[in-house]
């Protein structure tokens, strides 16, 4: 299935590069240029043989030179489903990477891609009514980048004051935050305390 | 449009004149409405009666569950994927078990099994009847939450004898379920379906063949399919508008295989196909499919274990899975990318709920202020689930 989508893009869409992964655990994907998204998903929404009529959900995963951004397509007719999978590449950390937006093909995008932005950092061209969704207008920063740093401060509200957040857990960030000599953003980036 | 002593008439029955402006008035619904069941925000831009213009406005419950699983073990998340659909915490973490399952490859015992399809479909049952009895407030009918909330309290208090919990239960863990069930609860179960049965019957005469919600139902908030394709639709709203899809069927998980059951789908009884009737409607009869489905699992329940072989030290190996599972609102899906450490890389979700609620702006157009109360409780949304 992965291989016959990959040829059918590579055959349709001249720039896609299309690149079919297999997995041996859990699902694989189709990796696309990030240039070429828009032209690749219109084709497999058209296509009599696939027949991607539905976009079920845009997932972005941040790493740190680069963010993923999978698009979850199914079809509801044919019984079938892929993650297209589309690389973007993070010129610095605070870098926000932009991509073609799918809302003119499907409107489930509309907040999907909102959410996206919302939480990643990623900026949609040519979308509608590109806000923030989940978190407040004027948030700053993006919560699902590894290196996100809470803000201290939201309209004169304090975030996470010390006497109201759980202690437990309070002692627990402490302890961590002094391991890794006060930088908060490596506690950000993972708690495992790797990289 | 008609025309009266030859002066064309708008669709307020208003004479069409250029020189008449009226500004549209903004009013806010939520976010504390009871009609939003939940912190919705719906800015509504009405012209009298008729709405022109609706923008929902979420995140006022967003924790960031996303986030706060990355930073959480495998085991511990279970009792966070509860948090986000709060009606129906069973189903979503049956969703989150059955992801790492797979990637783990972990069997899960026969009992087990049962148990988890049983649980599920009464959660389903319990989160219909939350449904049904609000959306019976929301049209003015108080009797009918009445009936149905009593019956999920039965529901209720089954649940808190096997998982200790009325709500948010922690019951379904990695590789099978905390706690085992005694034949005397199950022969309980046994006699609470055979009376629920009666009951919905009998409600849904009362309610739903009722003539005031039908004329207040029938041909409102229409959501076609090619609609429903477009906004990736699932669950029972995508099931009121007439298409077979029910995961259950399509990518059977669990041992909904072997189980015999039909997936209900809006016919257009009362109206068009698609209306909130058939919606609503849907939901009664996959109450019933529900009733069929545990019957079955009391009949062919097994004895044996009810947790399978997990490590102790969990690690997920490296790669990514994208698992959807039917839940009573529709599809859940986790996309979980792991690198092979004690904590997923990411976790994201999938909400069906998120999906519905974007349509909004879609339907509302046109309709009177008191169908969009009808259309938005029609779509049985949680906050939970939307804004995790």
């Amino acid at each position: 299935m992965l291989n016959e989508i990959a040829n059918f893009l590579t055959s349709n869409v001249s720039n896609s590069s299309a690149v079919a992964n297999e997995a041996e655990l859990g699902d694989g994907h189709v990796l696309v240029a990030p240039e070429s998204i828009y032209n690749c998903c219109k084709e497999l929404k058209a296509s009599d043989e696939f027949q991607m009529n539905v976009l079920e959900v845009i997932s972005a995963v941040d790493y740190s030179d680069r963010i993923e951004v999978n698009y979850m397509l199914a079809s509801f007719l044919k019984n079938s489903e892929v993650i297209l999978k589309v690389k973007l590449p993070k010129e610095s950390a605070d870098a926000v990477p932009e991509i073609d937006s799918v809302v003119s093909i499907w409107k489930a995008a509309n907040f999907l891609e909102r959410e996206c932005y919302d939480m990643n950092g990623i900026n949609f061209r040519n979308h509608p009514d590109l806000r923030r969704i989940l978190t407040p207008d004027d948030w700053e920063g993006y919560p699902l980048r590894k290196d996100y740093v809470v803000q201290k401060e939201w309209h004169g509200m304090e975030i996470d004051p010390e006497d109201k957040i759980n202690k437990g857990d309070h002692f627990f960030f402490k302890k961590v935050v002094e391991e890794m000599d006060g930088d908060e953003k490596k506690v950000a980036y993972s708690w495992n305390g790797e990289q | 449009m008609s025309s009266i002593d030859g002066k064309e008439m708008g669709e307020l029955g208003q004479p069409v004149s250029e020189k008449i402006k009226s500004d549209l008035l903004t009013l806010n619904m939520g976010p504390q409405h009871p009609a939003t069941h939940g912190v919705l925000r719906v800015e509504i831009k009405t012209d009298s009666e008729i709405v022109a213009e609706a923008i929902p406005h979420l995140g006022y419950l967003h924790r960031c569950f996303e986030k706060h699983a990355e930073h959480l073990d495998y085991r511990g998340i279970i009792p966070f994927t509860d948090r986000m659909d709060y009606l129906a915490a069973m189903s979503m973490e049956w969703g989150y078990c059955l992801a790492i399952e797979k990637m783990l490859g972990t069997e899960v015992p026969r009992r087990a099994q049962y148990l988890r399809v049983m649980i599920a479909e009464l959660q389903r049952i319990a989160s219909h009847c939350v449904y049904i009895g609000t959306y019976g407030i929301d049209m003015g009918a108080f009797t009918v939450f009445l009936y149905y909330f009593d019956e999920r309290e039965k529901i209720l208090r089954i649940f808190e004898e096997i998982s200790g919990a009325r709500m948010l239960y922690n019951y379904i863990w990695l590789g099978g379920v905390w706690n085992d069930v005694t034949d005397d609860q199950l022969r309980r179960i046994e006699k609470f379906i055979t009376e629920l049965t009666e009951n919905v019957k009998k409600y849904h005469g009362l309610f739903g063949e009722n003539k005031i919600l039908e004329e207040r139902l029938a041909n409102v908030g229409v959501i076609s399919k090619e609609l429903a394709y477009e906004y990736g639709a699932t669950g029972p709203v995508l099931r009121g508008s007439g298409v077979e899809w029910d995961l259950r069927k399509k990518r059977p998980y669990g041992i909904y295989e072997e189980l015999d059951f039909d997936v209900a789908i809006g016919q257009g009884l009362k109206g068009q196909v698609g209306d909130c009737w058939d919606r609503y409607h849907v939901r009664v009869q996959e109450i019933f499919e529900s009733i069929k489905i545990i019957r079955q699992c009391l009949d062919g329940i097994e004895e044996g274990s009810i947790m399978g072989k997990v490590p102790k030290v969990l690690k997920v190996p490296e790669g990514e899975i994208y698992m959807r599972t039917e839940c009573p609102r529709g599809e859940l899906g986790y996309h979980l990318v792991s690198d092979g450490g004690k904590t997923p890389y990411r976790l994201k979700v999938k909400s069906s709920c998120f999906t519905h609620v974007s349509m909004l702006p879609d339907l509302a157009p046109g309709q009177m202020v008191a169908d969009l109360v009808a259309t938005i409780g029609s779509i049985d949304i949680v906050l939970g689930e939307i804004d995790r």
